[in-house]
């Protein structure tokens, strides 16, 4: 991209000037545009290899479904762990899937509190990476145990037995973190899914279309009162995600680190883990979206070649992190000089499973360094190769871990190899195509891209006045006055308020200001994503979700510390390995995951509650141009309770503000 | 755009909401009441093939528990009488009480065959859990602690839900359920003290074990 397209930005506070980086590349700068190129996707007909592939990962997926059924009614013995590797590929694909997901978390949350305006490109479909890789791993701890309906026993319900989940275990924190992350990630996908279902629906043109998204878009409008609180909750949401992402790798590493195994027993593993799981989710997010862009040449101006060179960049820095790890570990087992460790990292680099050591170093180290050249960053089957690679690496990086530390563990006696069962291949194998499944529905069938956001970050969305770009002139859609309005059945007979249309978003926060400041209360702006200053413009202040939020953070906060003293120390006393009732420093991670945990279902509730969603009839859905806040239209809307309301006068200022296409609408 | 919906739905949804919310917790409550030992189990009352009443004989007659069961002391298990048990008193040839009941039939027929009446298992715990009645009489843990007043019942049932938390109520507990050895089959012992359980447990070093391997070998 030419430097010419970096285009100077006013803050319009204090008079300095950044330089503001054009994500999307000028063919697409057009608010319209964007809404068309990324819904059409969903809304045509696929193309011709979206059937043959769908259902090659369905019939991989019903393999996969077919194992665990034998599983189930055989008995794990039909896999091939034994002791003394008890635990093999279930555990190896859970963590890999598990670790797939965070790439989506980070650049959904920590580049968005970072202001990496570039994420609005990927984030929907890392997002969606994330919920789907969590799915997959979620599988192997529902089937592991064969007798799956006694699934339950994970979850701390009461019960007839007295005794309880041992919450100073880090199986039952991975239990929360887990189902933690899932939840959350997934109230913070469909978050930012709200407002494009919207589009979809405004979009549809048959009935059933219509009704589907009316229903998943709970009725959202883009009403400026509802992104007032939806800006700040989007916000907390993000701010949660952040240390989720640290959290969530960091207690699946304390399976391993917080037992004796030579090879697991070490500090660290969770930076460890957490730089891993950065690594192989951008390996799995470009190995995907590489394909998805090269099926689909409209987006390539959205997620651009720059997006690439970024996820590459993260992948070299983390693929590094994780090779000194490598050699860190064998660092510390020779300075702690404890014989079963050393005897471990020989074992790993010469023993019995050698080759997977150095697949697994090549794969992860060397092969990526080849990033440093930026053909290979930018071009995309030379990126492909390498993340090919990146996730076959860190497929048995889990695999060395887990399979090579346990097959040679302290007791001589006990020493074997593991082989794979052919139900074990297929189960993984499955999972694959779990996965694959639901990534083709999704892009079949929802929004791969985050089109309000995308639109949020153009050049000139942003109403800065005279610094900021001007978008080009769109021609205004005039509708007739007589063919405005469409009244639906059971009106009331009385005027809900009137509305005026805008054609760029500085035009009606200058309009909505001017009103302001004339006086009017009940004013708000229908827009397809939150324009800057626009709460502020109709009167409003700062959203009170916080509050709603903090309520949830003391709610699960104190939740967890009843609950785990409780259960442990009086409701169902229970001593394990030797620890006093008072040892509280075991309770942490389970405080930390339920905070996190019940301030986002709050957070979210809150959020539902302040904007009265959902509101699938709105008396604006009478106004014929409606459909266009969720796509390119601007709307300013007077309510007829307002004070200051006066039909003629106000439709005169509205008109004279710049505004056309202005009805009066029934309530 | 004309809308999609109908003005009233918003109305309905909220309505619908209310419902499930409401369903929901009525269902979550019911669960924890309906689906725990104290309700599936207790009361379990089969129609056994003989009608053997324990109010007759333990109750009435006040037959001792060990006439019958006669390993309870010194076995893991107590042990159902043998038809020959019930024909010390039943035997038309012997003492012929009742002797030519057509109620007894069953019990005739398995003495003359050798082959068991084939009676109905009321108090059952799972395999995985290992319970010797011996170490519990030996202890000084009634009868009727765990089966209930069976000198009462004309057809027994269970009394109590031999879940367990149950277990570990009285291992918790153990002070409660104590009495004198001679008296542990006494369905009407009334302790003489309120100390008197807690004495016994301080007096024999009683510790019941709380460890998983306790019961889980």
């Amino acid at each position: 991209m030419s430097s010419t397209a970096e285009t100077a930005h006013g803050s319009g506070h204090s008079g300095e000037t950044l330089p503001r980086i054009q994500w999307v590349e000028p063919i697409q700068q057009d608010f319209h545009k964007i809404s068309q190129t990324i819904s059409s996707i969903t809304e045509k007909a696929q193309p011709d290899w979206w059937w043959p592939a769908f259902l090659m990962s369905a019939t991989i997926l019903l393999s996969g479904v077919m194992s665990a059924v034998y599983l189930i009614s055989t008995g794990v013995g039909v896999w091939g762990s034994n002791i003394p590797v008890g635990w093999a590929f279930d555990i190896t694909n859970f963590v890999f899937w598990i670790g797939i997901g965070h790439a989506g978390t980070l650049i959904s949350a920590i580049l968005f509190l970072f202001r990496q305006k570039w994420r609005t490109s990927i984030n929907r479909f890392s997002e969606a990476m994330t919920i789907f890789a969590v799915i997959c791993a979620g599988v192997y701890p529902g089937i592991h145990v064969g007798r799956f309906w006694y699934a339950w026993f994970m979850f701390p319900l009461p019960n007839a037995n007295w005794i309880f989940q041992n919450f100073r275990s880090a199986l039952l924190w991975d239990l929360f973190a887990v189902s933690t992350y899932f939840t959350i990630s997934l109230l913070f996908w469909y978050t930012g899914l709200v407002p494009d279902l919207a589009t979809l629906r405004d979009r549809a043109t048959n009935k059933y279309r219509k009704t589907v998204f009316g229903v998943l878009s709970f009725g959202w409008r883009g009403s400026t009162r509802h992104w007032r609180h939806y800006e700040i909750a989007y916000l907390i949401l993000a701010g949660f995600s952040t240390p989720l992402v640290l959290s969530v790798h960091s207690v699946v590493s304390f399976d391993f680190a917080t037992s004796i195994i030579p090879g697991w027993h070490t500090t660290i593993f969770p930076p460890y883990f957490v730089a891993g799981a950065i690594f192989g989710g951008f390996g799995m997010v470009l190995q995907c979206m590489i394909p998805v862009r090269a099926m689909y040449p409209g987006i390539r101006h959205i997620v651009t070649e720059r997006h690439m060179d970024v996820m590459a960049k993260f992948i070299l820095a983390t693929g590094t992190l994780v090779g000194y790890a490598y050699a860190m570990e064998f660092f510390i087992a020779w300075y702690g000089g404890d014989v079963n460790e050393i005897q471990t990292f020989i074992d790993r680099a010469t023993g019995n499973y050698w080759w997977a050591y150095w697949i697994m170093v090549s794969c992860n180290l060397f092969i990526p360094q080849l990033y440093w050249m930026k053909s290979w960053r930018t071009t995309p089957w030379k990126s492909f190769i390498i993340v090919t690679f990146v996730n076959i690496g860190m497929w048995y990086e889990r695999f060395v871990i887990i399979v090579q530390s346990l097959h040679k563990d302290l007791l001589p006696g006990s020493w074997g190899n593991f082989y794979p069962s052919y139900v074990d291949w297929i189960q993984m194998f499955g999972d694959f195509g779990l996965f694959f499944t639901l990534t083709l529905l999704f892009i079949r069938f929802l929004p791969m891209i985050a089109m309000s956001e995308v639109k949020g970050v153009l050049p000139f969305s942003h109403p800065h006045g005279d610094h900021s770009p001007q978008p080009p002139a769109t021609p205004k859609v005039l509708v007739p006055a007589d063919e405005l309005v469409l009244k639906a059945e059971g009106g009331k007979g009385v005027n809900w308020g009137i509305v005026a249309e805008f054609n760029t978003p500085a035009e009606i926060r200058h309009a909505a200001e001017t009103l302001r400041d004339a006086g009017y209360k009940s004013l708000d702006a229908y827009t397809p994503y939150p324009v800057h200053g626009m709460v502020r413009a109709i009167g409003m202040t700062r959203s009170p979700v916080p509050w709603i939020t903090i309520c949830g953070s003391i709610t699960g906060l104190s939740t967890a510390i009843i609950m785990q003293f409780g259960l442990m120390t009086w409701w169902y006393p229970t001593i394990v390995q030797g620890k006093l009732y008072r040892a509280w420093e075991a309770f942490i991670p389970i405080c930390f995951e339920l905070t996190v945990l019940i301030s986002g279902i709050f957070t979210v509730l809150g959020l539902i509650g302040l904007c009265g969603l959902p509101r699938l009839f709105h008396p604006l859905d009478q106004y014929r141009r409606m459909s266009a806040s969720t796509d390119n239209g601007f709307f300013l809307t007077v309510e007829a309770k307002d004070p200051m309301y006066n039909e003629a006068k106000t439709t005169a200022k509205l008109q004279e503000l710049g505004g056309y296409n202005i009805a009066v609408v029934e309530a | 755009m004309p809308a999609i919906f109908s003005r009233s739905i918003d109305t309905t949804i909220r309505q619908a909401g209310l419902a499930a919310g409401l369903a929901v917790t009525l269902f979550v409550l019911g669960f924890y009441y309906y689906v725990q030992p104290s309700y599936t189990r207790v009361g379990y009352q089969p129609e056994q093939p003989v009608p053997f009443s324990h109010q007759i004989h333990a109750g009435q007659l006040g037959m001792d528990c060990r006439y019958c069961h006669q390993n309870v002391e010194n076995s893991p298990h107590a042990t159902v009488p043998t038809s020959q048990t019930c024909m010390n008193c039943h035997n038309p040839e012997k003492a012929n009480v009742k002797g030519a009941s057509p109620l007894l039939s069953l019990v005739r027929e398995s003495y003359r065959s050798g082959k068991p009446v084939e009676w109905k298992k009321i108090h059952k715990i799972p395999e995985y859990a290992y319970f010797n009645h011996s170490v519990h009489v030996a202890r000084g843990v009634g009868c009727v602690s765990c089966h209930g007043q069976i000198n009462e019942m004309k057809v027994v049932y269970e009394e109590k839900a031999l879940s367990m938390g149950w277990c570990l109520h009285c291992h918790y507990n153990a002070e409660v359920h104590l009495r004198p050895r001679e008296e542990v089959t006494n369905m009407l012992y009334k302790s003489t003290s309120d100390s008197e359980g807690a004495d016994l447990k301080q007096k024999l070093g009683i510790n019941p074990p709380n460890n998983c391997g306790g019961c889980h070998r």
